[in-house]
């Protein structure tokens, strides 16, 4: 009977966990169970087909492998010509000890469905179970909590991979700035804000590193060049993602029971001619005129005038729009 | 349908992890774990007690075959078989989406204690920024009202900047795009809501019991009023790219977002900010509220 798949899988991992050094495609085909070693005294024919299909088979288990996380080494031997070994280093593929509590596990659970579909998939039941190896077991653990899958599409997972592998991606992007096109970038790191996912990375036709908003991205996300081409730099650049340290503070004018978000972030100063007067900081002057504006009159900016001026800009443009 | 091949390597190399660690184990109590029939950890077990090393007839795995028989599973050897560590994208997802409830507010303790664990084993895979500022002194009260059934009072200041006190059945905290919502009955409006955590200004824990029971058709059911088409220049695309179920189209160095509206002043509110970018508004209705809000503007900023 031929050997289950789960079961030529788990074989492959333990055979290139105890290798001493590597084993060969002939040596695994020949040597682990569940793949069939070539028919003895076969003719040239029945070997190529022999070949293709173990090709076949071990191409995929590897790259199953691998998605499932386990990193298995290409290794390259000078003294044994062009042919290529494998390898898995033990301490490397093995899960943590991280014994977590039944409470603990029930927010994997949770965690899990934020992003199931688009980045997990199917795997996100994996992704428990991985975690359920290192749990306590104790009755279920039912939690008032609970996340709805976020938008995030498939170029998320594919950007998350390349950086893990340091290798160079091209995509299509639509910029605000600058219309769409194709896109070279070494993928530094992914940053998630506000539930929004970016990545930063060094842009190559630009020369400099650039931050782009996933969402935007088109299409597929294709690898360019191989593995392990670039090093990812110690401080990586969050430019204005960052929670910014510049703060300034802006005064606005309040009409009584209006602006509650800016009463519970601003210290009140005072009050003129019926207005509240708050001082309120801020890092992103345009997040500060958008909410004033927002409030349709019952706020308004005292100073800074640029900040004023911007407000006063924005409405002004709102009579001009093409009414349909 | 056949399960995964992959799906099955997880749970054996889970179960032979967890006996590892905890001891003989019945096959019920892992079958229980693992979410499985104990007829599957059976099979498992002795698919894991099969496994071999190349070459020779050498078993890594072996299980005492008398427990066995009476359903134990009791670890003879293991010879360095464990589960395999998350892969990068479990890594991002699970601390992500872990940073993520905890910016919005919403992470309950347990949840704090695993982040931190595994921050500490993965080295932390991803950067989250933001934090809607939601303090325990609102998180708390409504965890407790929610496990002890109790009403909670809120004030609540809406999108609209509308602010209000009312009584709520609290039902559970859920985390949706990066922020954190609170389900629940609202006795006011005698129906089901969602309200935004960071909106709420303060909670109280009442003593009377909810009478309203959750529901799975809840949540966001606000039925949009109308769909709009806006063009706008790309600098602007950012104000409609987050809309409720928006389609944007391109169209040379602009474009043209159709999307729900529930409530016309406040997308007007919205498009505000990026009036300056703005082309076109469609249909009247929206382009009335958007006039309408330009000139309150303008009648106290200038």
């Amino acid at each position: 009977m031929a050997v289950e798949k789960a079961q030529r899988l788990l074989n492959l991992i333990i055979g290139l966990s105890s290798t001493r050094h590597r084993l060969t495609r002939d040596q695994i085909r020949d040597t682990i169970e569940g793949y069939e070693p070539l028919p003895y005294g076969a003719d040239d024919e029945e070997r190529r087909k022999a070949e293709a299909s173990f090709e076949r088979m071990f191409e995929r288990d590897k790259k199953e492998l691998r998605e499932l996380g386990v990193p298995i080494e290409t290794i390259e031997d000078p003294v044994h010509g062009d042919e290529i070994g494998y390898r898995i280093r033990p301490a490397e593929a093995a899960m943590p000890a991280l014994d977590l509590t039944a409470a603990e596990l029930a927010v994997v659970s949770i965690a899990t469905d934020y992003w199931r579909g688009a980045v997990l998939g199917g795997d996100a039941r994996q992704t428990v179970m991985k975690l359920a190896s290192s749990a306590e077991h104790g009755p279920r653990v039912e939690l008032p909590f609970a996340a709805l899958p976020a938008v995030a599409n498939d170029a998320f997972g594919a950007l998350v991979e390349a950086v893990a592998d340091r290798q160079s991606v091209r995509f299509e992007y639509s910029s605000v700035s600058s219309g769409a096109g194709t896109r070279t970038i070494d993928p530094w790191r992914v940053v998630l804000r506000a539930g929004i996912a970016y990545v930063i990375g060094f842009d190559r036709d630009r020369e400099e590193p650039r931050t782009f908003r996933i969402q935007r991205i088109g299409g597929k996300v294709r690898p360019v060049g191989d593995p392990g081409a670039y090093a990812i730099p110690k401080d990586i650049p969050l430019g204005a993602l960052a929670e910014s340290g510049d703060v300034a503070t802006a005064r606005v004018a309040l009409r009584p029971e209006s602006g509650h978000a800016l009463r519970r972030r601003g210290t009140p100063v005072g009050a003129e001619n019926g207005w509240e007067l708050y001082d309120v900081d801020y890092a992103h002057g345009d997040a500060l005129v958008a909410e004033v504006l927002a409030l349709a009159g019952g706020a308004r900016i005292v100073r800074p005038a640029t900040l004023a001026d911007a407000v006063v800009k924005a409405a002004t443009a709102a009579l001009e729009v093409e009414r349909g | 349908m056949a399960e995964q091949a992959t799906d099955r390597l997880v749970r054996m190399l889970g179960i032979l992890t967890y006996v590892e660690r905890h001891g003989d184990t019945p096959f019920s109590e892992l079958a229980e774990h693992f979410g499985v029939s104990v007829a599957q950890v059976r099979s498992d077990i002795n698919a894991l007690w099969v496994a071999s090393e190349p070459g020779d007839s050498w078993l890594p795995i072996d299980f005492s075959a008398d427990a066995f028989d009476q359903d134990i599973a009791s670890l003879v050897r293991n010879d360095g078989v464990t589960q395999v560590r998350l892969s990068p994208r479990e890594a991002v997802a699970l601390v992500g989406a872990l940073s993520t409830m905890r910016g919005a507010g919403a992470l309950p303790d347990a949840g704090t204690h695993l982040l931190e664990k595994l921050r500490e084993a993965l080295s932390e895979p991803v950067t989250v920024v933001g934090d809607d500022h939601v303090g325990a002194e609102i998180r708390e009260p409504l965890v407790e009202a929610i496990d002890r059934y109790r009403r909670v009072e809120i004030e609540y200041v809406d999108a609209m900047d509308r602010r209000s006190t009312r009584v709520v059945d609290p039902h559970r905290l859920v985390v949706i795009d990066g922020h954190a919502y609170l389900e629940c009955f609202c006795r006011r409006a005698q129906d089901y809501r969602v309200l935004r955590l960071d909106r709420i200004a303060s909670a109280t824990v009442l003593d009377g019991a909810i009478e309203h029971p959750p529901t799975d058709s809840a949540g966001f059911s606000l039925t949009p009023a109308f769909r709009a088409t806006v063009t706008v220049g790309r600098s602007g695309r950012y104000a409609v790219e987050d809309m409720p179920g928006v389609v944007i189209e391109d169209a040379d160095d602009a474009v043209v977002a159709t999307f729900d509206v529930v409530d016309a002043a406040f997308v007007a509110g919205r498009l505000l900010a990026v009036a300056p970018h703005l082309r076109a508004v469609a249909p009247r209705r929206l382009a009335d509220a958007l006039e309408r809000q330009a000139k309150a503007v303008l009648d106290v900023q200038r």
